[in-house]
């Protein structure tokens, strides 16, 4: 429990941006949207990002709950029930960003597969978007 | 989402803090997608929790499984608030503990032994449907 509250505070500290994304089951783009969070988060730019989880915001569980308030936020929005930006914002959240994958998919010309397995372009597209949700984040910590 | 009868509704947690989340979505997948692919059907949690009037109505009226990656038990405490108790509850670290040979490392993409692990979560699950649908030895 110390050692959980430790990394809490530790996360707090310094400058950083959260990501929400939609993390959704039903379809392909959920899948999408959780891949381009990962890629950012522990590939791009691990040191300047908190990653947040949607179920246990909702649940009000802290760190995540003061954290959307403390960091500016990028939302992944999977579909248009835009769940992470309706779950965000209810929340209290710094929305500083949004991507929206369906308009993602239009701007690149990539489709995913399946929920289960994004494909090539699926993980293309997902690396496409997590490179601009990047370059977002360092507009956002001014670098 | 559409409205069925005789199904059972598997929402998991899909948790993106613990490569246990990741085996949830995995596990509920497999699930759906091969093992009860004609008695099951995913509720999206995000979209359950964000108001989601269909997921709700489902899991109010038919019998529905909850599974959580972690002790948190999101998707329990989620369903329960907005549309009643689930019929039942599989948190994927209770069942690592069963298995201290697998570890679970990765949130992105599972290897192997994570992937054997989902498969473990994912017959689990299937006990609750099978249960859930009185099916037990029949299969």
């Amino acid at each position: 429990m110390q050692e959980e509250q430790e990394v809490s505070l530790q996360q707090m500290e310094g400058n950083k941006v959260a990501i929400i994304s939609c993390a959704g089951m039903d379809k392909a783009l959920g899948s999408v949207a959780r891949a381009c969070a990962f890629k950012v988060i522990e590939r791009l730019r691990p040191n300047e990002t908190v990653l947040i989880c949607i179920p246990p915001l909702v649940a009000d569980v802290k760190p995540y709950s003061e954290l959307i308030k403390k960091h500016p936020v990028i939302l992944i929005d999977g579909c248009a029930e835009r769940c992470a930006t309706k779950i965000a914002a209810k929340n209290g959240a710094k929305i500083r960003g949004r991507v929206f994958i369906p308009q993602s998919i239009q701007k690149y010309g990539l489709k995913p597969d399946t929920a289960s397995d994004i494909g090539p372009e699926g993980e293309k597209l997902a690396e496409k978007i997590a490179e601009e949700i990047a370059v977002q984040i360092d507009k956002l910590l001014g670098k | 989402m559409t409205l069925a009868t005789g199904k059972v509704g598997i929402i998991c947690c899909s948790g993106e803090d613990l490569p246990e989340g990741t085996i949830s979505r995995v596990a509920a997948r497999l699930v759906l997608e091969k093992l009860r692919r004609d008695e099951t059907v995913t509720l999206c949690l995000p979209l359950f929790l964000a108001g989601g009037e269909d997921e709700r109505a489902f899991a109010r009226v038919f019998p529905t499984i909850a599974v959580d990656g972690c002790n948190k038990k999101c998707a329990e405490a989620g369903t329960r608030k907005f549309s009643g108790k689930p019929v039942a509850t599989i948190v994927v670290s209770e069942i690592m503990k069963k298995y201290p040979r697998l570890k679970a490392k990765s949130r992105e993409k599972l290897n192997s032994e994570e992937m054997e692990l989902a498969m473990k979560v994912a017959e689990e699950i299937v006990k609750k449907v099978d249960q859930v649908l009185c099916k037990k030895n029949k299969k």
